[in-house]
This record gives C-alpha cells, structure tokens and sequence, in this order.
C-alpha cells in the first residue's frame, strides 16, 4: 500500500537524517543544520557522477515521497553505456529540475503558477495551474511533464515539503552512494558551496544562461547537453518516427 | 567515442493534437479575413463572391479555434485563470486577450459587411428569413462602419499571427522552434490554406466563378512561393551555418530518417499544388483546394507534434502515437465536426449565392 510504504519511507528518514546529521564531510549535511536563522539559504545540490551506480533508488523514493504518477518522473538517473577505443564504462547521470536562477519556466508561464521562492527553489503553485504546459516545453532540460492525476504541471521541488521540515530530499536521502548533496549555496560552509567554489563543477546546458542550481562533479562535457548516442533500448518497436 | 543510452525516459507529448487544430483553424480564420476585406471592405466588386466565401470560412475558423484551444488546456474550465491572473511577461498571456478581441471584431465585420445581403433575403415569412431580417437590424449598407470594424479585426487578426508566432518561437528548449523564419512560415501557410478552403467553400456552395477562382489561385501561388521562400532560406542558414540558431534547429532533426521523409513530404506539398495552379487540369481548384489545406495542417502536425517528439537531453526520438481518443483522432475528427455544423449554420442563414447575385443593388454601396 503506497500509504503504508510512505510511512515506512519517513520512518526510515528520520533515522537516516539523524545518521547524516553525525556523518563526516561528503554526506549530506541536514539542510536545518545548515541554515542560519537569521538568513534565507539558497538552495543546491551537488551530483558526483562517480559515486552514482544508477540503481534508481532515488527515483523509486521521489515516486513514493511526491506521489509521482505512473510513467512519470520528476528525477531519473539516465544510463549510458559510453565506449572508447576499446574501453567501455557506464555512466550515469541523474537528471532533476535544475532549480535555474534564470528560469524559462518562470516567464512563460501565462498566470504566474510558475515562481521561484526565496530559496531558489522553483515551484508550481496547483491551484493557478491551468495545464496549458508551456512551461513544459519551455524548460531545456525536460524535468517537467504534465501530471495525469491533477491535469497541472509537475516537477521536482526539492522535496520542500521535507527541507521546510528540517529533512533533505527524499532522493538524497535514498541514495546509496552519496552521489547526490544538499545544501546551502549561500553558506560558505556547506558541502555544496565547498565543492562548488573548487570551480570543477558542471551544469547541464550552460551555454543557454539559464545559471541551473544543480551542479555535476565528474560530468563528462559530452553528456551536458542533448546526448547525441544511440537510441535508448526502451524503443518499443525500434523504429524511428514521429507522424 | 560512442554512446548508447541504456536507460531514460520518454517525456509525453503536452500540446497535443488540440494545439495543432487550434493554430491551424486561427491561421486560417485571419489569413482567411484577410483575404476578403478586398472584395468586403475595400469596394473591389470583382471579389465580392470571393471575398464572401473567404469571410465564411473565416467565420467557421475563427468561431471553432478557440473551442480547440480550451480543449488543449487539459481541463478547460480553467480559462478563466489567464484572466484574474495574468503573466503579461508571456506571449500565451497575450493571447488570451487578443483572441476575443479579433473573434468579436471577426463577427462584427462580418455582420457589417453582409446584413444588407441579409436583409435582402430575408424577405420571407419563413424562419430562416425572419431571422435574418432580425440579424440585419435594418440592413442599411454600412461601408463606413464595415471599414472601422475591418480595421479593428486587422490589428487584431495581425495579432494573432504575431503571438502564435512567437509564442513558439521564443522556445529556445525546442531548436525546431526557436527560429525567427518560424511565424513568417506559419503566416505562409495559413495563406495558402485559406485560399484552399475558400476554393472549397465557393464549390460547396455552388458559388464558383471564374474571377473568385482567379483571385484564390493568385493568392495560393503567392503563399506556397513565400513559403519555399523562406523555407529554402530556413534550410540555406543551416546548412551553410550563416545562423547559428538556424544550424542548431537543422541540426536537431536531419539526422533522422523519419525527418528527411517528412522533409521530402513537405518539399512535395509545396511543389504539387504550384504545379496544378500552372497545369489547370481539369477539377483543379477541388484538388488544389484540398492540397492548400493539407499543407497548412500538415506544417503545425511536424512542427508541433513532430517538434515534441525531438528528445531535449536524450538520444534519438520520442515515440508518438496518434490516441484514438479525444486527446487524438477524436478531438481532430470532433473539432471538424464542430466546424462543419457551424459552416451549415452560417450558410443556412447566408443568402444562396446565386439568388443573391441577382441582387446586386442590395450590395453595400462604395
């Protein structure tokens, strides 16, 4: 029962964040710790592409933390299998709204539903929503998608719900290897400023200014953009088309 | 270097086959007015007929559209919000207000510009001909208020090409889009569908003649030339890399199969029409009729499904398949119906086209 299992998740969060709250550097510091009363964060998060072994826990656990519709996804980790020479590795790439400071989502959209919070992070409000999906088409890195259930648009929000309440992410939390950090760009002290201020941090499509909050460590610059490699294996028929 | 994409996920088409009815039955319905504020507004008597026919299929595509558009917004009684709340920072914004404005300025022009051929025929005890004398309020020529209401509806009606087009432009997420040849394209081709449907409706309303056959070949030839225009030129700044969004927007789709057939495709639905306006073959206009429209609707089906399919991050495309249902062919088929019932209502109250030759004295004076 997704309700029961959603409660399982929280219990075990908590435990989780307490453990990550006495972990070492590397881990996730819990975003409550992490902010001064006194001052608005803005948050971030880092991705070390090397520590992700693509095993989707972090999609399976914003699925049932977000209540995210059947076929749909508000982050996913994107496997390639890149080869060269006579080497070949895995790669994997976990993809999420990138929380951008200068957001084509935001402008488009034609009743405002679409804002970004002191925070940084960019929300939908459900309620002004009219599920005309512009913002969908306008975002650059497909991290938005009409959800089924409510006819709105839908995204990650950096489980805000969850970082207002002193936790982090559902999908931080789940991850297995530590590949995904939380945190406050704004305090120099957090995780994610540190690696982020070592200048060897990627973000995906930068050449379109969009400025996203989500930065890669360890990104390949073939993989920032529209990946040009062969088609993926979930092609039902194996054919090409369109019309 | 060589990739192979293991695992991702294929994103829905969200403007679906609602959108494209909505841009193509808009583009037609202004191209459509356009073409017959000569004959309607302007005094040109040889296109009287034309210009009438023009405006009936105006009138149906313009009435029908924005039924489409509400039915593109996934739950459409949500409309009301793009008026408590609008972003006026966005183009679809934009369009909320100028649609009702050219829709309203589309009817009253119409009004102005036909009452007196209704008032001529509505001399009976019938119905129909009660109701027209009711429509007509008189049915005094009015070429002076046809004119401010024509003006009005060409602002309007410009508008509405304006923010359809840039309304997708200003997409820079879909490269496909993000051309500023891509409004002017739309504009071509909702041209040369106009003239189709008016070359259609002349025939369904046995209202056909020699000079309104002219007038629509004349402006069909001018659309479909403009738009290998700016098609060739579209293709010339990609492949020579003179733009660098040009390129981009080329590079996005040529190196796939499905998309040099729908290329080919296009290049043939540009070229066969242009070469029946030349030849003149014998039911002609009936073909070039349906051509012109298939044209118009096949640009916004590639641009705008095609253009969703086109993966963001992702390798290859997106797989789409055409619904059965009202997200699908129904909605296409609905949206069709709608226009044929309001296309009878117009006609039926409309005076017959032959009875109302014969009464050119009732025609607005110049």
């Amino acid at each position: 029962m997704p309700d029961s299992r959603r409660d399982f998740l929280r219990g075990f969060a908590a435990v989780t964040v307490g453990a990550a709250a006495v972990a070492p550097a590397g881990a996730a510091p819990t975003p409550q710790a992490a902010v001064s009363p006194d001052k608005t964060p803005r948050w971030a998060m880092v991705v070390d592409v090397a520590k992700c072994i693509g095993c989707q826990s972090c999609t399976v656990s914003c699925i049932y933390e977000n209540a995210v519709p059947e076929d749909s996804f508000r982050t996913i980790v994107s496997t390639y299998e890149v080869q060269e020479g006579d080497r070949a590795a895995m790669v994997m790439l976990p993809r999420l709204c990138n929380h951008c400071a200068d957001a084509p989502c935001i402008p488009v959209c034609p009743v405002g539903a679409t804002f970004q919070r002191a925070d940084g992070i960019v929300v939908v409000d459900a309620d002004r929503c009219v599920g005309c999906a512009y913002c969908v088409q306008a975002c650059p890195y497909d991290a938005r998608f009409v959800n089924h259930g409510t006819q709105k648009a839908d995204k990650c929000t950096f489980c805000a719900h969850r970082v207002e309440a002193g936790l982090l992410p559902a999908c931080v939390e789940s991850c297995v290897g530590g590949a995904r950090i939380f945190g406050d760009l704004d305090d120099p002290k957090s995780t994610v400023s540190k690696l982020v201020a070592k200048g060897d941090a990627k973000v995906l499509k930068p050449e379109l200014g969009t400025r996203p909050h989500v930065f890669y460590l360890g990104l390949d610059d073939r993989l920032t953009g529209k990946v040009e490699g062969e088609p993926t294996l979930w092609h039902p028929t194996g054919r090409e088309t369109h019309a | 270097m060589t990739i192979l994409e293991v695992v991702n996920v294929s994103r829905d088409v969200t403007w679906l086959p609602w959108a494209v009815q909505y841009f193509f039955l808009v583009g037609l319905s202004v191209a459509g007015f356009l073409l017959s504020l000569p004959g309607l507004a302007f005094g040109a008597r040889s296109q009287r007929g034309f210009g009438r026919n023009a405006l009936i299929g105006a009138l149906a595509c313009g009435l029908v559209a924005p039924v489409a558009l509400l039915a593109d917004l996934h739950q459409p009684g949500r409309f009301w919000r793009f008026y408590t709340n609008p972003n006026l920072g966005s183009w679809m914004a934009w369009g909320a207000f100028f649609i009702p404005c050219y829709v309203g300025g589309l009817l009253a022009y119409a009004w102005a510009a036909l009452r007196g051929d209704l008032a001529a025929a509505g001399q009976g005890d019938d119905l129909v001909s009660r109701l027209r004398r009711l429509i007509a309020a008189g049915g005094a020529p009015a070429p002076r208020l046809t004119k401010i209401l024509a003006g009005w509806t060409v602002v309007f009606g410009l508008l509405i090409l304006l923010y359809t087009g840039m309304e997708t432009m200003v997409v820079r997420a879909r490269p496909l889009w993000n051309t500023p040849i891509l409004p002017l394209q739309f504009a071509a081709t909702a041209f040369t569908g106009a003239a189709g449907l008016t070359l259609l409706i002349a025939r369904l309303r046995g209202d056909t003649t020699h000079a309104g056959d002219a007038v629509a070949a004349r402006a069909m030839t001018a659309a479909l030339l403009a738009t290998i225009a700016l098609g060739l030129a579209w293709f010339a700044l990609g492949i020579f890399g003179l733009s660098d969004i040009h390129a981009r927007a080329l590079a996005s789709v040529a190196g796939h199969r499905a998309w040099q057939v729908t290329a080919v495709w296009a290049a043939a639905a540009t070229a066969l029409p242009l070469l029946l306006l030349w030849l003149r073959p014998p039911g002609w206009a009936w073909l070039v009729g349906l051509l012109g429209l298939h044209a118009a609707w096949m640009f916004r089906w590639t641009v705008f499904i095609g253009g969703q399919t086109v993966p963001k991050t992702g390798a290859g495309l997106y797989v789409y398949q055409l619904p059965l249902g009202h997200d699908g062919l129904l909605g296409i088929g609905g949206s069709l119906g709608l226009w044929l019932f309001v296309f009878v209502l117009i006609t039926t109250l409309l005076p017959d086209p032959v009875a109302s030759r014969v009464r050119p004295a009732l025609a607005p004076a110049e």
